[in-house]
């Protein structure tokens, strides 16, 4: 499994023949570039023309972050694996209303059901506030069977999906119950609490985790389901991350606030809001890394993956799908 | 008439080993690249001996070695377990059908120089029969709109494709 290069420091990306270096205060450091799937770049960095190419070659993402921690964009090496059929199947789907609705509902009810599963899992380790929480894995499971039922178009759905995760977000104050994170209401750009300013990021995160993923399939990611396409932006990562947030994000949020790894200190306030600083980032991403190679037992590979590569195989399943071959199931966690 | 696909060896070879394989390979979805264990190429090279200069090609085949035996000639093929001995053979097979249309009578032998086995195969009307039914069945597969579904077969655990085919299911 390739590896993720993240880099905070500022300097310049160069090549030198084969191999790849980073330049920072006149100081190389040699990048094994067999190794790198894709690379985060948080720090002001300058690459070179050569050096896009030659990560365009070997298939590396490069996924920019402003300094505030804000996604700003990836570059996207032109698709290297290619199928003529895929992308007429992937578009027969999108334009298909039936098909559309179908493969954004269970986009949907697979996002639903993985937060059922973390609520589920902290509300058995809660002193206080089980009731609530019992409250809203009811209300989030009606709001399932709506969308199941009666979303009949994606707009209605992206609806249902908003209804649900206004009332999932709710469940945080009981499972992390500390004054200094406290999440009142979702807010986006900029975040106004700190609890938002981690959701944002970490699902920032987990938006380009998903689109390297898809770099090596043959789908394309600017065709999503739920999220609308437009051809200018990616959207199937969109889709794809709702299934992981709940897992990938959430939980390592509690996990990161209930040790105390991550505390008041992290963030910087800005002039109308507050995000993640530098040091709180790198944190993030540290501990984010460490969740995703960890590894989860694989029955009919029968073999272990890592969350990482759970995520590559999510993408095989819609691929399937998107073929014909087997109707989509989303990926459910069982703990 | 329908477009037939042309079928080569790599095919054949899959054919008696995934029909579901066959599918992939026809229409170029390539395995995972990544794959720890095994892809394609290096799958095929692990199987049969490093091709090396001998290598002789003749139209759209390509034979691991050809010598004469008097008037007799004898293309090779090198493989390094009889592991997938159907495979080999149908492969060879085809090889020795390709060269018969072009005229020449051939003889074949599949060599296995790790077990010391060598096997001489000859084209018989038998054979060929059996060998257009495959390519006929290769065909079939070809055009199939979806992928034949996975069968769990040893062949599996060092297939790049095993993490596609596999996706479904988790603990
Ligand atoms: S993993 Fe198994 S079923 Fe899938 S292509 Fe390979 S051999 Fe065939």
């Amino acid at each position: 499994m390739k590896k993720t290069l993240y880099i905070f420091q500022s300097g310049e990306l160069r090549r030198k023949n084969n191999s790849l270096y980073f330049e920072t205060d006149g100081r190389k450091k040699y990048i094994p570039v067999e190794d790198i799937g894709d690379i985060y770049i948080f720090g002001e960095v300058d690459v070179s023309k050569k050096f896009l190419e030659f990560a365009s070659q070997k298939g590396i993402c490069l996924h920019y972050f402003n300094r505030y921690g804000y996604y700003m964009g990836t570059f996207y090496p032109r698709e290297h694996l290619n199928a003529g059929h895929i992308i007429l199947k992937q578009a027969e789907h999108y334009l298909d209303t039936t098909k559309r609705i179908l493969l954004a509902r269970s986009f949907i009810t697979g996002a639903l059901r993985q937060m059922c599963q973390v609520l589920k899992y902290y509300r058995g380790r809660l002193q206080k506030g089980k009731g609530e929480i019992e409250d809203i894995l009811v209300q989030l499971q009606s709001e399932k069977e709506t969308a199941n039922e009666r979303g009949e178009s994606v707009e209605e759905l992206m609806a249902f999906e908003g209804h649900a995760r206004e009332k999932y977000y709710k469940a945080f104050d009981y499972i992390l119950n500390h004054p200094d994170f406290v999440f009142e209401k979702r807010s986006r750009r900029p975040p106004l609490n700190r609890l938002n300013a981690l959701i944002s990021f970490g699902n920032s995160i987990c938006y380009t985790m998903v689109l390297s993923e898809i770099y090596k399939t043959y789908l394309d990611p600017r065709i999503g389901y739920l999220h609308a396409t437009n051809f200018r932006r990616f959207s199937l990562n969109l889709d794809v991350a709702e299934i992981f947030k709940p897992i990938m994000v959430d939980r390592l949020i509690f996990t990161l606030i209930n040790k105390k790894m991550i505390t008041k200190k992290d963030f910087d306030k800005h002039t109308d809001g507050i995000l993640l600083s530098e040091e709180g980032r790198k944190k993030f991403i540290v501990e984010l890394d460490n969740r995703m190679k960890t590894t989860v037992n694989h029955r009919h590979l029968g073999k272990s993956v890592s969350y990482r590569r759970l995520i590559r195989l999510e993408i095989y399943k819609i691929q399937k799908h998107i073929l014909d071959e087997k109707i989509y199931e989303p990926y459910q966690s069982l703990w | 008439m329908d477009y037939e696909m042309e079928v080569t060896g790599t095919h054949i070879w899959y054919y008696y080993i995934c029909h579901r394989e066959v599918w992939m390979i026809v229409h170029q979805l390539a395995p995972d690249q990544e794959d720890d264990n095994i892809e394609i190429g290096r799958f095929l090279s692990e199987h049969t001996y490093q091709r090396n200069k001998k290598e002789v090609v003749i139209g759209n085949i390509k034979v691991d070695r050809i010598r004469k035996e008097g008037e007799q000639l004898i293309i090779g093929e090198v493989k390094k377990s009889s592991r997938y001995k159907q495979s080999a053979r149908f492969q060879l097979l085809y090889y020795l059908d390709t060269l018969r249309n072009m005229g020449i009578q051939a003889k074949g032998e599949l060599l296995f120089p790790e077990e010391k086995k060598k096997e001489i195969l000859e084209w018989t009307a038998q054979d060929k029969e059996e060998l257009d039914k495959a390519i006929g069945d290769i065909q079939r597969i070809a055009r199939l709109p979806v992928p034949p579904s996975p069968k769990k077969i040893s062949f599996c655990s060092n297939c790049a494709y095993r993490e596609y085919c596999w996706a479904e299911g988790t603990e």
